[in-house]
């Protein structure tokens, strides 16, 4: 096949004067570099916080790979870090390849990439960790990654607001999320409650001085409205087209409603229900990922053209900030019980 | 194994081109017909023989005939639905490529004249199974509900026999057919159901108009658009690819060709590619059948009913070809008014350069609109209205050869300042009406006596502006500038020689003497007689049609089925 | 007037050619379109065919240094050799094809008439003169045979010819179109945004950046 052999009309010498120097600086793409940051970042974060204190002989000897502390605070705190991992996770690959798709057109488009990875270093740390103690570096990985989960979401709002349209929902549905950062507060906030836990007094623990468990049973049921709320919001934008689209508006709100009942027992109540119902959304948070799958394989191209649909298909790293919350949810049930789990 | 649902989306189509040759051999026959949806299979077809007299022998496939065919097969009568053109598969048959989708034009001889002689060929005719559908922009709107009593209520046109409301209800019917992607809430006319699929993400041409509205302080939405945001069955979503005038080679539009004529086929309709009508007989004041073309030789379908739906052009060429003794001046005709009130909507344009990149190639070309001028009767200041009826708006999104045209015929510019003025190509974006013109007796279709590849007499299109057309189109040029410019045009220039769409060669009405067919489409003289497609409008609106003239087919089809026993 | 320039360093629309962005019908157009040499000739003789290439070259001009132009004169022969037709012609004009032969032939005639040469072999000042005398309507010379020269003009040499080289992939990279798109069609649709295989345009200073990723809009 003939292919033209000049490339537009540039006169010769302009060509010849530019090759040599650039394509050494292309041979690293841009998204390597910031992948690397990215691990640096969160492979810091994890020897900064140290080896894990092993007080005495961990309880649980048949579960070597999780190790659970016997505390009901450390082995809630775990579950804590987990849900923050998850949650941390997800805004890591969901804002990279959102902040991707618009090409980091702005520096601070990086932050939650780098942040995210951070989080997700010190929630895994702490999810190894059975030692009922806090770790400052921990600690201040995520507060951060709340403050920074914040800030993103003013900054989303704000740009929703500035676009042609404004507070449409044209733009709520294509410009940037507004949803989407507060996962990343989502994910600092249960970190921080993780390490507060762990000091908490395994006897009565409290947050801010009221009851942890019943404080953060309401907090996750919080957490589960809102994301609802952003899969809703998305979901109506796909005109709910498949009839398994409607599961993460409904499942959710019934398990937070079961969050919020649990709240409301006694203290040491048992509470099947409701741990049932974290169970479910955690499970369809992961199931999700494989509906998503579905929806990128049915755009045009399937996923030989992944480089659009996996952008402009639904979001594979997105479902998993469900399980992240409920998971936070359980945690406030161990706490509620007084028994880890 | 194929899972239900991914129709051949997962399929790269890359992995080759059919072996048939659409365009020269008919695809539907021997009981089968393409299944659009899926590359290289079939679905069954039911067949009539030539001598069969079937209940409706329908002329042209597009958004009246294939609308309406649909619908009376699935009333349960036997239908034929007759197509000039090829039987495309998008998904095969369709290339990236401005010259070669020409294929779906309607490009046989026509001969212009008149003060302002038309462009004909490319965005106002199809040749194809599915009619314009097949390369329509996919603009999905509504009449506004005082224009179908134009006359009555704002002093202009005609009347159109049917009431607003009653077209409120088909409208609905046909969004929800073709699960037209628009805006959560719609800013103009009277309350509507919500559309069924949420509108597109609006490239950066339509935030020029969505710039350019604010800053005009007018309302403006991201359009109405036949093309699904969200799948639908076989179908995947819109992948913004651009070329949607030039056919969808992904089923992400919602053409007649893979919406009502899949439904059709299944519901028993038989449908004949490469078959051009070349005239109808009628006896005793009722047609018997058609004469068409294919397959080399003229042959003669027998039918019970005939339905013209050619578009505003070939339906009045058919009628007046089909003169006969019974019938001297054409059929249809003794009001004297087929071929005439031909009307075309402005479509005039500026444009303008831009700091900004802003690729318009990317998306459906019409993903942002201003329907203000449609709904604002009075206007003020240096805007105040000063003639009848109104326009829309919307962004524009020209691939290369149609840009380069436009900047050399319309703007004049040939050498370097071409090549040179082309370079900027990224940097350009427009804002094009549709506005409404008014009937005029004077515009017309008739035959000439030029032959066509079928020894059929070629049709003469006569076109010129009225006053009131130009007191328009000053209008909206004059309010397009400020706009763009104030999106931050720079440069701006005027294309004022444009339009788009063809009807009312056959107009509806009240009365035998003042319109050729009743408000059920069906002929005054023949009474086994319907039209049904644009060329039934009395006015125009400033609107794009398809979407009413698919809404009175799905009418007509009830009417017809009400009807039935008489 | 603006300058032509390298706007979009580097950029080959070809380089998508095996990607997702071209599906199998379209690389068969194409390659049909690219197969046509600079000399593929079916329809014009050889004095309609000289004059033709000449008028080409006045209406969308080529670089010198190109070393593998467009072929314009062919691709034009080529539409009407093949029979593909607008649609539609003025009542004052004949049928294209006879509207391509006898406007050339009047176009030389005139050359002869005015600069007592052939209209290839006048220097573009010349050619450009009687282009815009065609263009204003003002050639009325016998070999015309009532086809006003304006609309010749406009209808067929503006509309066929303009059309013939931006329907070729060089014609595109020059202005920097993304070419082809199916089944891949584009995500990044805002302001001064582009998708990784779109050209990228050189910025004042910035050449550099531009061409490294128009390097890269075929991987």
């Amino acid at each position: 096949m003939p292919t033209p052999s000049d490339r537009g009309p540039g006169s010769g010498s302009v060509l010849k004067r530019r090759v040599a120097p650039v394509r050494v600086e292309a041979a690293i793409h841009p998204v390597v570099v910031l992948a690397a940051v990215a691990a640096a970042a969160g492979l810091l974060t994890w020897f900064a916080a140290g080896r894990s204190k092993r007080l005495g002989p961990a309880p649980s000897e048949g579960r070597r790979y999780a190790p659970r502390g016997s505390a009901v605070t450390a082995s809630a705190a775990q579950r804590l870090n987990h849900a923050s991992s998850m949650l941390a996770a997800s805004v890591l690959f969901d804002s990279g390849l959102e902040h991707y798709r618009g090409q980091f057109f702005n520096r601070v488009m990086y932050t939650p990439i780098i942040v995210s990875s951070i989080t997700f270093a010190s929630s895994l740390h702490g999810a190894g960790d059975t030692d009922p103690g806090s770790s400052r570096v921990r600690h201040a990985a995520q507060a951060l990654a709340g403050l920074t989960g914040l800030i993103g979401f003013g900054y989303h709002a704000y740009n929703v607001g500035k676009r042609e349209g404004g507070y449409s929902f044209q733009n709520l549905f294509y410009s940037a999320p507004i949803g989407a950062p507060m996962a990343l507060t989502l994910a600092g906030l249960l970190g921080v409650v993780a390490e507060r836990v762990r000091d908490a007094n395994p006897q009565a623990p409290r947050l801010g001085g009221l009851p942890a468990g019943r404080v953060l049973a309401l907090a996750t049921a919080g957490m589960l409205a809102g994301t609802t709320l952003e899969a809703g919001l998305l979901h109506f934008r796909g005109a709910f087209q498949n009839p398994a689209m409607f599961v993460p508006v409904t499942l959710p709100p019934l398990a937070a409603a079961l969050l919020v009942r649990a709240a409301g027992k006694p203290e040491g109540a048992s509470q099947v229900g409701a741990t049932w119902g974290m169970w479910a959304v955690s499970a369809m948070g992961i199931g999700g990922v494989a509906f998503h799958a579905y929806g990128v394989a049915r755009m045009m191209g399937g996923f030989d053209n992944w480089r659009q649909n996996l952008i402009d298909g639904p979001p594979l790293p997105a479902p998993p900030s469900f399980s992240g919350v409920a998971l936070g949810g359980l945690a406030a049930l161990e706490l509620l019980e007084h028994r880890p789990f | 194994m194929r899972i239900p649902g991914l129709g051949n989306a997962a399929d790269n189509p890359q992995h080759g081109t059919p072996g048939d040759d659409p365009e020269h051999h008919p695809r539907a026959r021997d009981g089968r017909a393409p299944n659009v949806m899926r590359i290289g299979e079939w679905v069954p077809m039911r067949q009539h023989r030539d001598e069969d007299e079937v209940d409706f022998a329908i002329v042209g496939t597009g958004a009246g005939g294939g609308t309406l065919a649909c619908r009376l097969a699935e009333y349960g009568f036997s239908v034929v639905a007759f197509d000039a053109g090829p039987y495309f598969r998008p998904l095969e048959d369709f290339a990236s490529d401005e010259s070669h989708q020409s294929k779906l034009y309607w490009t046989d001889e026509r001969i212009v004249d008149g003060e302002n002689p038309l462009q004909m060929g490319s965005n106002n005719s199809g040749k194809a199974v599915g009619g314009s559908t097949v390369h329509y922009a996919m603009v999905a709107l509504r009449f506004r509900p005082e224009w179908f009593k134009a006359r009555t209520l704002m002093g202009y046109g005609a009347d159109w026999p049917i009431d607003w409301r009653e077209m409120w209800h088909y409208y609905d019917q046909v969004e929800d057919d073709l699960k037209i992607s628009g805006p959560v809430s719609y800013p103009w006319g009277p309350h509507r159901r919500r559309y069924h699929r949420r509108a597109h993400e609006v490239n950066a041409a339509a935030k020029v108009l969505a710039r350019g509205a604010e800053a005009m302080g007018i309302d403006w939405t991201p359009t109405p658009l036949a093309t699904i945001s969200a799948p639908r069955g076989d179908a995947p979503p819109c992948v913004y690819r651009g070329f949607c005038t030039l056919g969808c080679s992904t089923n992400a539009k919602q053409s007649v060709l893979v919406t009502y004529l899949p439904r059709a086929l299944k519901a028993g309709a038989e449908i004949r590619d490469l078959a051009m009508v070349g005239r109808i007989e009628t006896r005793n004041g009722r047609a018997t059948g058609v004469h068409y073309h294919r397959e080399g030789r003229w042959r003669f379908q027998r039918a019970k009913n005939v339905v013209v739906a050619g578009y505003a052009i070939e339906t009045p060429r058919l009628l007046l070809m089909s003169a006969n003794q019974e019938f001297p001046d054409g059929l249809a005709n003794s009001s004297g008014l087929v071929g005439k009130n031909l009307m075309v909507q402005g479509n005039q344009a500026v444009w303008g350069v831009f700091d900004e990149e802003i690729r318009s190639y990317k998306g459906p070309p019409s993903l942002a609109i201003s329907e203000h001028w449609n709904y604002d009767d009075e206007g003020r200041g240096a805007f105040a209205k000063d003639f009848f009826g109104g326009y829309s708006y919307m962004s524009q999104g020209p691939l290369p050869q149609l840009w380069a045209n436009t900047q050399a015929s319309a703007r004049g510019l040939w050498g370097e300042a071409l090549v040179a003025e082309m370079q900027r190509y990224n940097h350009v974006a427009g804002l094009k009406v549709v506005s409404e013109y008014m009937p005029q007796e004077r515009n017309r279709v008739t035959l000439s006596d030029v032959e066509d590849q079928y020894g059929l007499p070629v049709a003469r299109i006569t076109y010129s502006w009225c006053d009131n057309d130009k007191a328009l189109n000053r209008h909206a040029l004059k309010f397009l500038r400020q706009a763009l410019e104030a999106a931050g045009g720079r440069e701006v220039w005027d294309q004022s020689d444009d339009t788009c769409h063809l009807n009312g060669t056959a107009r509806m009405g009240h009365d035998p003497r003042t319109s050729v067919v009743d408000a059920d489409c069906r002929s005054w003289d023949i009474p086994n007689l319907w039209i049904c497609d644009g060329s039934v409008f009395p006015t125009v609106g400033g609107v794009n049609p398809s979407l009413t003239v698919q809404a009175v087919a799905l009418r007509t089809a009830d009417r017809i089925f009400a009807t039935r026993a008489t | 007037m603006l300058p032509r320039k390298d706007l979009y360093p580097g950029y080959d629309v070809l380089a998508k050619r095996d990607g997702p962005s071209w599906n199998a019908k379209t690389r068969a157009v194409l390659d049909e379109r690219l197969g046509l040499g600079p000399q593929t000739r079916r329809f014009f003789d050889e004095a309609e065919w000289s004059t033709l290439t000449a008028l080409a070259e006045r209406i969308v001009p080529q670089p010198a240094d190109r070393s593998d132009p467009v072929p314009v004169a062919a691709l034009v022969d080529d539409k009407l050799a093949s029979g593909r037709q607008d649609g539609y012609r003025d009542a004052g004009m004949p049928d294209e094809r006879e509207a391509w032969r006898r406007g050339l032939r009047a176009l030389d005639a005139e050359a002869r008439a005015r600069f007592g040469a052939c209209f290839h072999d006048l220097n573009a000042w010349a050619q450009d003169e009687l282009l815009k005398l065609a263009e204003a309507g003002a050639l009325t010379d016998p070999a015309w045979d009532g086809m006003p020269s304006t609309l010749f003009f406009k209808h067929r040499v503006l509309g066929d010819v303009t059309k013939a080289y931006y329907a070729h992939p060089t014609a595109w990279n020059e202005i920097g179109w993304g070419g082809p798109a199916s089944p891949r069609g584009y995500v990044r649709m805002g302001f001064d945004r582009r998708d990784p295989w779109e050209a990228a345009e050189a910025k004042p200073d910035r050449e550099a950046e531009a061409f490294a990723e128009n390097l890269r809009v075929g991987d």
